[in-house]
Order: structure tokens, then sequence, then C-alpha cells
């Protein structure tokens, strides 16, 4: 019954960060192999830039956006998490130089996992708001009121309101760190 | 309560962060060791950064004097090992030393990937003394012919060498020569066929004066395969060969 639970709850998170660390020593082996590691030199760009994009679901989270699904949002956050984190690690994987980049892509590994904690944590509230949903179903509501009205309902449980109070500092940390890195990568590079 | 306990010990560890950076940003900050050359310089970054600006070449100039490169150390002392090669600096375009040189160690890597020297940074008189700073190879093929690499070889890459010599005559496992057999006194643009038993003049002469050819001294112009049989040519020097065969 226990494995049960751990696979059907755990392993789905698990496998996201396996996979995110195996799909950036791929592309770390393979930029090495064809010679391309100047490529790797460059991908902390998209990387930053895809995690920045991925930031719109806080927006809509916060209702500085309306328009669109709060749902789709929270995919696109995953999904570009997922994908920029992979890119980032790969530039940062390519090789070991200065202490303040590696902080950063620690930071953000660590912000990985708590978003997967997160991800965890909102679909296990999901499933216990399973059964409201039928209640609003009962009351009339229509199938896309009921998805926003349990959408939010998840996201407003207390394990999630807990989980965001240590999610949020952990994402300042990676803001900050990697924004040290940005500035002095600015700072030193040769423009001219 | 908590959180904001929390978030006050992660600003502080932010701003011990911050303040190493300034201390020590050669482990911070930097793409890896110097050179050992500059080893002095690694915790003073802008002795040749200039923030948001780069490494301009007047702060590599202000020790490394173009003039003295190659024969003076940034000392002023003479040098008397590897003076030939280095003093190609004086013969540059332009001074742009970032162009080719990276001091740090993570830098390097990239740029020793890429291959940052190009010959067109050279003064054009330079270009013809390869010599000042690459060695001649020592093959058996190189050791036949003449100093003038441009003949065959490129400004950008060694190889593949430029020059086709089928070309102009196909080596087959009969002409596997070496050059001078067939290129005597080292001058490669001319040549002849009768430095082989096989194409005795007077043999030669015989054979074209049977078919009514009295124009035979280019033999390659005809017979640019390497087979005697196989005869192409439009009656003009070039590429553009009509084919015929004789039995």
């Amino acid at each position: 019954m226990e494995r049960s639970l751990l696979r059907r709850e755990v392993a789905p998170f698990l496998l996201m960060f396996v996979s995110l660390v195996a799909a950036a020593i791929l592309g770390d082996w393979l930029l090495h192999t064809f010679n391309l590691v100047w490529i790797g030199r460059w991908l902390g760009i998209p990387g930053t830039l895809l995690i920045l994009l991925s930031l719109l679901y806080s927006l809509r989270k916060r209702k500085l956006i309306t328009a669109g699904s709060p749902r789709s949002y929270l995919g696109l956050h995953e999904a570009l998490t997922w994908q920029g984190t992979m890119l980032v690690v790969i530039h940062a994987g390519v090789h070991f130089n200065a202490v303040l980049p590696w902080l950063a892509m620690i930071a953000m590994l660590v912000a990985f996992a708590s978003g997967l904690t997160g991800q965890f944590l909102f679909e296990r509230g999901r499933r216990h708001l399973a059964e409201k949903s039928d209640l609003y179903r009962q009351r009339g509501l229509s199938p896309r009121e009921i998805e926003r009205e349990v959408f939010w309902d998840a996201t407003t449980l207390d394990a999630m309101a807990k989980w965001r109070k240590v999610h949020f500092p952990i994402t300042l940390a990676v803001a900050i760190l990697s924004l040290g890195h940005v500035v002095a990568i600015l700072m030193f590079w040769n423009w001219s | 309560m908590k959180s904001r306990f929390v978030l006050r010990v992660l600003l502080a560890n932010l701003a011990v962060i911050a303040v190493l950076v300034f201390v020590v940003p050669h482990l911070m900050v930097s793409p890896g060791p110097l050179i050992a050359g500059h080893r002095d310089l690694e915790s003073d970054c802008f002795a040749c950064h200039t923030p948001f600006v780069g490494t301009p070449a007047s702060e590599c100039i202000a020790c490394h004097k173009v003039e003295q490169i190659g024969r003076f150390t940034t000392k002023g002392v003479a040098k008397t090992d590897n003076v030939t090669k280095a003093a190609f600096h004086q013969q540059l375009r332009q001074v742009d030393c970032i162009a080719c040189h990276g001091d740090h160690a993570g830098v390097l890597k990239y740029r020793r990937a890429a291959g940052r020297f190009s010959h067109a940074m050279l003064q054009p008189g330079l270009l013809k003394q390869c010599g000042t700073c690459h060695s001649a190879p020592t093959d058996a093929l190189h050791r036949q012919v003449g100093p003038d690499c441009a003949a065959c070889h490129g400004q950008e890459r060694w190889k593949p060498a430029t020059f086709d010599h089928a070309r102009f005559f196909v080596l087959d496992r009969d002409h596997n020569v070496k050059c001078a057999t067939c290129h005597t006194g080292q001058d490669y643009k001319q040549y002849t066929c009768y430095g082989c038993h096989e194409h005795s003049r007077g043999k030669i002469a015989d054979e074209h004066l049977e078919e009514g050819i009295r124009d035979f001294e280019n033999c390659a112009r005809c017979h640019k395969s390497a087979d005697e049989h196989d005869i192409r040519w439009d009656g003009r020097d070039g590429d553009g060969f009509r084919r015929s065969r004789h039995d």
C-alpha cells in the first residue's frame, strides 16, 4: 500500500528531477563530444529568459495578469522552469570557474526541487478537493467554473501557504545570486 | 514571524557573499586562474579590465610594449629565447590583444577551441614569410618542395591543402614519383615528362608525328588522366576538355 503511494505520489516528481539531471549530463556530453563547448557558454541566456518567462505564472497568481487559465500558466511555469534550469545547468556544468555562479546554480537546483515539492503538495491538495468539485457540480457550476474554483482552493491550502514561505526566499536567493553573476559578466565582458 | 527570520538570515548570507565578491574576486567571479605571468594581478581585476568596456589594448601595452614583444621582457631585459616567433607582433596591422589572447583559464578553453588567430591580422608583407613563425614539415613530400607554402596552402588552415595535383595531372601508380622527377629545379610551374625512360623525347616524338601531331611538348594538356589512351583536348588550354579515345 505504502509502496503504491510512493510510486503514485512521489515517483513522478523524483522522475522530473532525475530527468533534468540526465538531460543536462546528456547535453553537456554532446557539446563536449562534438566540440561545441562554446555553445554551452551562451546557454545561460536562453535558460535565464525561459525561467523569467515562467514567472508569468506568479503574475497570474497575483492577478497582475487576468487573461488565460491559471492551470495553463502553472503548466507553462513547470515546463519552462524545467527547460530553463536544464539549459543553465549545462551552461554551468561545462566548466567550473568561480564560486558565485556555482552558488547561483546550486540555489537554482534547490529552487527547482522546492518547486517540485510545491507541485507535489498542490497535486495532493487537488486530489483532496476532488470531492469538493463534485459538490460544485451538484450546485450546477459549469466545468470551467469548477476547474477555476478547485484550482484556487488547492493553491490556498495551508500546506501550500507554508511551502510558499520557503519557496519565495529560495527563489529570491536564486534571483540575487544570478543577478550578481550577470552583473559580473556584463562588467568584465570584452565589449570592445 | 518565522518567515521574516528566515528572510533576514538569507539576506545576511547574501550580504556576506556580496562582501566576498569584492574581497576575493578571483575566487568569486573570476573565470578561472590567470596565466602564470599574470598571477600577481589575480585579485586586481581592474588592472586589466575597464568596467563595462572590457580589456582595452592600452592596458596590455602599458606593460607589454609592442616594439619590445619577443625581444625584451616586460622588465626591459633582453630575451635570448623564442625571439623570432613572438617578434611578429611588430608586424600586426593593428594592436588588438584580446583578439588572440585570453588570460583566464576558463576563457582560454573556448579560445583555443575556436582558433582566434587570423593571418589577416598580419601586414601583407609578412604573409609570405611563413618560416618566421612556422617550421617546415619534415615529411617526404615537404622535404622536396620549396619555401612557397602559399602555392598549396591557404591562410585559413593548413589542411586541406588547396592544391589538387589531379587538376593538372593525375598521379596514378605509374606516376607516383618524387616531385623533382618532373619538376626539375624546384620550379613547380614547369615540368617535363622526359625524365622517365618510358617517355624519352625521341620515342614520344615518333608516336605523335606518326599521328600527325606536331605540338606534343605540353603532355599534360592532353594526357591529364595519366592514361596514354585517354586523350582530352578541345584545342585550347584549360579545363574544358573534350574526350576522345585512341586505341
